[in-house]
């Protein structure tokens, strides 16, 4: 069909130049304006102006083709913006043939398919692209993509090949070598070019998982490991000025919200703050537009600024739970218990699934000294995401603060069992084991054997050093005791505890006094609970 | 027996096939089955919808009010079982209401009768005639049933729990599940509470699962996301119209495993089996022995996160080996949507490899299995991918179609964000898309049968449950699909009976219940060996056939019947009877 197409439009040239000064119209495709009753005001003001120009141009005898083109490919553009797929194909089309050397044309065209999972026309108009643009890195790559969808690797390969010549840093070139590799099985290939591109852009997370299965392929589990374990979300794109183009053309809220949740990941704040206005021009009295702005201004640094748009979204939206939240947050960083405990509140009453505010605020009625409170916040947020070790082990932690030693031994048992990669669980449980004022809760055989364990898993430090100490001194070995316990001083002074170090000592004295701890944690302990 | 020449189809039979189709001709003359030669090409569809003259008068309500709520495009599922025991499959497909406080006049599309809002039963009331013409008709028995749903239902799973003999149900909703055990007397009783297999939240897929090898049914429930009508957010498209959202910006809900205690109560085990500390919002479930290790494991397709392959540690224990499996993600290492999956040995080398349906966009996932629980990720290779890119695929299985010994795929598709262009003009609940079938070449390939497959499979639907088996009783697949505030879809298969095939049903010997996780062998005469497995799980909020249904192509000849028993234990059959079903019993084998 495009093939025609673009027939049509060369005997159209051809004819162009040996007669009238522009082609008939007739084989162009039918554009008209869609109902637009369902798009943002701004949006369908936007729309109905470029088709008005559109419209103009049409009309006028004396427009030029390529001045036509220009204007079909712009409302195509615009529809294809603004989802409006269909008519933005028939709009991208005219503009191909009234100006079939134009690449951006059928280059466009490439990205519309693509969007609608049409591989083979998106590879077919990438195709057209290519022969008048040969070299284009987004050509070549989206192209190479294509191909891969179509389980044509050895078709891929050539067009990646093609975009490392001409940037041997290209990222995307090399990703799409390791991938077309790896579908024909050469795991040897694969992960050579995998790595280049990881070399390349250390942070490209995405590029992790095909290098561990390349690795795995090659029957190197332990590299498939670590490579597996640093795999991460993302998108490896060319560069593409084309498409970056388009889609900064959209004047809604939901586009600028869009464009600001990419500044945000790309930890650009000030970017996304002013997206988020924009956004809120538009939409004034929308609170999560508020919300995100207020979220970009506080990782911009300006707390005041991003209070006002988090207490602005509540204003227009009383229950918005994460409003709630993020002021709840802000509040506890400062010290402002109450506060903070009410918006916190305030969030999970508005919605009892959210799990990210019932922990916080767990943490901060325990702060609080109101620790039952805290308790069944814990509790529901255990039960909301069973994942989450913060709710299990901020648990645990009341249940001593509650001095429930029995109990919250079994929920730290519980934990390192579920958790077996936290080590947190393990420091608690050995501390309580060792040292809790509840003589049916300690064991030092079984505090000993764990701290073994953990010996063999993480280095000496201050904290590990004093565990190891409470332990010993738990078993009647008061001379090792007060061994770990000068190393635990030591590490303490070498970092820079002094208060800490000057604390220790106290508990030295008691070894030395052939006296076993009883105090699991300080409140200098903040590391620990 | 059916008659085989009824639907033989030359326009499929290569040269390969001349013999039998000659043969077939010769049958024709002796079996009074018709005019047609099997010489002369025809152009008859595979699946023909038969849903008006089964009577199976049933269009899903999901709600709609406008308000774009999550729930709305997510059921109904389907379930195919023999209820009442009397040889057939009978039909139960879950049902919707309004959401939230909205009532009924609110309705965008008002149901005819609110009252009859609740799923339903349809008894499969099949005819077969003296010259062995089949009458499909189903009658609504929803109601003697006692099987009382009035839910926001999702989907069902099908398993004996109680190991009477007779199938029981569970119906998984947006709000508490329901177990209804069958009296084996036609009706069911409610027994959610007292089985404390109620599972609040939303749940979609579940699947029952002998995962300790106890004789009894286990039970894995897989939950979607956390939502709540009240804290229900708002999305909108690009241009500024309201859509409805993506899963990720609600948080996904912990599945949960119950352990079946033998007394008609469940307990919930999800901690223990270290299941607990891992999960994702669940759309689909499959059970299947993915290490050949002669214990069940669990697959969990995840939508928008990685998917798990729960891998039996065969003391009560699960671990997650999906990631480094290599069947937790996309090709390029992105956690993708998916729906729908199924578990089957597709390339013929004895071990379970997994299809997936995902979002539009993204093409489905086909992990082919090694045999150890370790896959790659084929679909681009075998052709799946690049057909598949357009459609948001949900239900699926694979499914011999046309009983050439190679399972092919069928996937029911439906979008879950609104195409603009369709609402500009005026279609309200613009998500329709085709249905799939793609034929497996033998080659580790598939070609979509877009045309063969019948008018049935363009119908653009809003497709979500799929549930596959043997309707008809004739020897071939048919299908059921549920549709989001559509019609209920019977696709009955006519090419599959055209070759020889052998129907099993696997069931223990101290209760006549469905063996689910048992594996078969079946050894044909050229010295190949078929691999399948009876199942209710799979496809998408659905439960299946559980018999064995196994295509011998043009072979005559019984084939020998290897049975691995959930508990380890394997059997053999000798010259097992061909185009028709029999009844293998644990500990009758030698």
């Amino acid at each position: 069909m495009i093939a025609r197409q673009v027939l049509a439009a060369l005997l159209l040239a051809a004819i162009a130049g040996c007669g009238p000064s522009r082609p008939p119209r007739d084989p162009l495709h039918q554009v008209s304006l869609p109902d637009l009753a369902r798009a943002t005001d701004r949006v369908q003001a936007q729309l109905r102006a470029q088709y008005a120009s559109l419209t103009e141009k049409r009309q006028t005898p004396a427009t030029p083709p390529a001045e036509l083109a220009t204007a079909f490919g712009e409302m195509g553009r615009l529809f294809m913006a603004a989802e409006y797929r269909d008519a933005a194909e028939a709009c991208l089309s005219n503009a191909q043939m009234l100006a079939p050397s134009d690449a951006r044309w059928p280059y466009y065209l490439g990205h519309l398919h693509k969007a609608r999972g049409d591989a083979v026309k998106s590879a077919a108009a990438f195709e057209q692209a290519r022969a008048l643009s040969p070299d284009d890195q987004a050509t070549l790559v989206w192209l190479g993509n294509a191909y891969l969808d179509q389980g044509r690797p050895e078709a891929a390969e050539p067009l990646f090949t093609h975009a490392l010549s001409r940037d041997p840093r290209s990222v995307a070139a090399l990703f799409g070598l390791g991938r077309a590799a790896l579908a024909r099985s050469d795991y040897t290939q694969a992960a050579q070019q995998l790595e280049r591109a990881l070399s390349l852009d250390p942070r490209a997370a995405v590029l992790q998982y095909p290098l561990a299965m390349a690795y795995r392929g090659l029957g190197e589990t332990d590299k498939a490991d670590a490579h597996m374990r640093a795999r991460g979300p993302g998108e490896i794109r060319p560069p593409d000025p084309l498409m970056l183009d388009l889609e900064s053309l959209l004047e809604s809220p939901v586009a600028y919200e869009v464009r600001g949740a990419r500044a945000l990941d790309e930890r650009d704040w000030k970017r996304a703050a002013a997206f988020f206005r924009k956004g809120i021009e538009l939409a004034p009295a929308e609170p999560s537009m508020h919300h995100k702005l207020g979220t970009a201004l506080y990782m911009d640094g300006d707390a005041p600024a991003a209070a006002a748009e988090f207490e602005q979204a509540l204003r227009l939206s009383p229950h918005f739970a994460k409003a709630h939240y993020s002021l709840g947050i802000m509040h506890g960083a400062s010290g402002r218990t109450r506060p903070a405990i009410e918006h916190l509140t305030a969030a999970v009453r508005a919605d009892p699934t959210y799990v990210e505010a019932r922990l916080r605020l767990a943490d901060v009625l325990r702060s609080s000294a109101r620790t039952a409170a805290a308790l069944s916040q814990y509790e529901q947020a255990a039960k909301l995401d069973p994942r989450l070790p913060d709710a299990p082990f901020g648990h645990a932690m009341a249940l001593v603060d509650l001095r429930r030693y029995q109990e919250a031994r079994d929920r730290l048992r519980e934990g390192v069992s579920t958790f077996s990669d936290n080590l947190a669980f393990r420091h608690a449980l050995i501390r309580l084991l060792a040292a809790a004022p509840d003589d049916r809760v300690r064991d030092g055989h079984e505090a000993m054997r764990m701290m073994q364990d953990l010996l063999a898993r993480e280095p000496r430090r201050y904290d590990v050093d004093e565990m190891m100490a409470m332990t010993f001194a738990e078993l009647g070995q008061f001379g090792e005791a007060m061994t770990w316990q000068r190393d635990a001083m030591a590490g303490a002074e070498r970092a820079g505890l002094k208060d800490v170090a000057r604390r220790m000592a106290d508990t030295l004295s008691r070894y030395q006094r052939r006296q076993p701890c009883r105090t699991p944690w300080w409140d200098d302990d903040v590391n620990q609970r | 027996m059916s008659c085989v020449v009824e639907s033989f189809d030359p326009a499929t039979c290569s040269t390969k096939c001349t013999v039998g189709a000659a043969v077939l001709t010769l049958m024709l003359a002796f079996s009074g089955c018709g005019n047609r030669t099997a010489g002369t090409p025809r152009a008859e569809p595979w699946f023909v919808d038969a849903t008006r003259q089964a009577g199976l008068t049933f269009t899903h309500f999901n709600g709609m009010s406008g308000d774009f709520l999550y729930p709305e495009i997510m059921p109904p599922g389907v379930a195919l079982l023999d209820y009442d025991n009397d040889g057939d499959l009978d039909i139960f497909v879950i049902q919707g209401r309004m959401l939230g406080k909205r009532s009924v006049s609110d309705a965008l599309f008002p149901p005819g009768d609110p009252a009859a809002l609740r799923a339903r039963l349809f008894r499969n009331d099949l005819a077969i005639d003296d010259r062995g013409t089949r009458t499909l008709r189903f009658t609504d028995v929803t109601e003697t049933s006692r099987i009382d749903a009035r839910g926001y239902g999702m989907g069902a799973a099908t398993g004996d729990f109680n190991n009477d003999g007779c199938v029981d149900l569970y119906v998984t909703n947006l709000g508490a599940n329901q177990l209804f055990r069958n009296n084996c007397d036609g009706t069911f009783t409610d027994v959610t509470k007292p089985s404390h297999t109620e599972s609040p939240g939303w749940s979609v897929s579940a699947a029952f699962v002998d995962y300790d090898r106890d004789g009894w049914l286990d039970l894995f429930v897989g939950h979607y996301l956390n939502y709540s009508i009240e804290a229900n957010i708002r999305c909108f498209g690009l241009a500024g119209g309201r859509d409805y959202c993506p899963p990720h910006v609600y948080k996904p809900q912990p599945s949960t495993l119950y352990r079946n205690n033998r007394d008609g109560t469940f307990t919930d085990v999800t901690a223990a089996a270290g299941m607990a500390a891992e999960f994702g919002p669940t759309l689909g479930v499959a059970t299947a022995d993915f290490n050949n290790d002669g214990w069940i494991d669990i697959y969990i397709a995840n939508d928008g996160q990685p998917n798990q392959l729960w891998i039996n540690q065969r003391d009560g224990r699960f671990t997650n080996t999906a990631l480094f499996a290599g069947a937790a993600l996309g090709a390029e290492g992105e956690a993708k949507s998916s729906m729908g999956v199924d578990a089957a040995d597709f390339d013929n080398d004895g071990d379970d490899d997994l299809i997936i349906t995902e979002l539009t966009g993204q093409g489905v996932d086909l992990y082919v299995n090694n045999g150890s629980a370790v896959f790659e990720e084929q679909s681009a290779r075998a052709g799946l991918r690049l057909p598949t890119l357009p459609f948001t695929g949900f239900g699926a299985a694979w499914l011999d179609v046309d009983n050439d010994g190679w399972l092919d795929v069928l996937m029911v598709n439906g979008a879950v964000t609104q195409n603009v262009e369709a609402v500009a003009r005026h279609e309200t609940f613009a998500l329709q898309q085709r249905k799939q079938l793609f034929r497996n070449t033998g080659r580790g390939r598939f070609e979509e049968a877009a045309e063969r497959g019948g008018a049935v499979l363009q119908q653009p639907e809003v497709s979500r449950g799929a549930a596959f088996g043997d309707i008809d009783n004739d020897g071939d697949i048919d299908v059921v699909v549920g549709n989001a505030g559509g019609p209920l879809r019977l696709l009955v298969n006519h090419v599959g009976q055209a070759r020889h095939w052998v129907g099993l049903r696997l069931v223990g010997a101290e209760t006549r219940r469905d063996m689910l996780g048992a594996r078969v062998a079946v050894a044909r005469a050229d010295g190949s060996t078929l691999w399948r497995r009876a199942r209710a799980d799979g496809s998408y909020a659905s439960a299946n056939d559980p018999r064995v249904l196994a295509g011998l192509g043009d072979s005559a000849t019984p084939p020998t019947i290897r049975v691995q028993w959930p508990d380890g234990r394997t059997e053999e059959w000798r010259g097992v009877a061909i185009d028709r079903y029999t009844t293998l019993e644990e500990g009758t084998g030698k």
